[in-house]
């Protein structure tokens, strides 16, 4: 199993570089409209999935899909035969990505390796958000 | 939706056995605060599963949330700043 650590140092990178990244591309004003509110919103957002699939790399079926996502191509095949319904997995394969390719095992098991890089993607952010307010204010 | 214990006789794609679903659920289980906190003896599987989703549901509205803010401090100098802290702290 993968150390902890080593997953949370790979995606704290690749997410502050993403983070630059969007700096440096938007006005440096204040959003002016809801619209761009909107649009920074949204590309932070993508910014954390994308540096979590992408510190993960084609590991996992989880990154993989959502790789795959990014890059505009099609889905992998459903699973065919589809037994997730047959354990109550059906609202799994649909939020987990990728989930809907997976069997049952697989699906499991990357819904666990899932939920520890969105738990650490969250803390990372929390972190950043943390030393931002507290390098800011008076308190 | 309620669970089936799964035979292994079944033909398919995967043929998982009940202890196999049974050793991944507790995996699952070990990793979601809601249940592990609360009884140190085995849910049910459908249990897991929904907070499972659950669990899932609410990182991804967090990330959501926390994008909101963090999108917010974009255009504040104190980002760079931030970011040297993150590191430092991250790499003891």
């Amino acid at each position: 199993m993968k150390n902890p650590n080593t997953l949370k140092k790979k995606l704290a990178s690749r997410f502050l570089k993403a983070m630059k990244k969007l700096k440096y591309k938007m006005s440096p004003s204040p959003p002016a409209s809801i619209a761009e509110k909107k649009r920074r919103h949204r590309a932070v957002r993508a910014a954390a999935y994308a540096s979590m699939a992408s510190a993960v790399g084609p590991r996992r079926a989880w990154s993989r899909a959502l790789l795959r996502k990014m890059k505009g191509r099609k889905r992998a095949r459903r699973n065919p035969g589809n037994m997730n319904t047959r354990f109550g997995l059906n609202h799994l394969c649909d939020i987990v990505p990728g989930g809907e390719a997976m069997d049952s095992c697989s699906l499991l098991n990357e819904t666990a390796h899932y939920i520890k890089c969105l738990v650490a993607q969250v803390q990372i952010m929390r972190e950043i958000l943390h030393s931002s307010s507290s390098s800011s204010t008076i308190l | 939706m309620s669970s089936r214990r799964p035979r292994s006789r079944q033909s398919g794609a995967s043929h998982i056995t009940g202890d196999q679903m049974a050793d991944l659920l507790s995996k699952l289980q070990q990793l979601i605060p809601e249940i592990s906190s609360r009884s140190s003896h085995k849910s049910s599987a459908s249990k897991v599963l929904q907070e499972t989703c659950n669990y899932i549901r609410n990182l991804h509205q967090e990330v959501d949330d926390l994008s909101h803010r963090l999108s917010g401090l974009l255009q504040s100098t104190d980002a760079d700043s931030a970011q040297a802290t993150i590191i430092r702290s991250l790499l003891m």
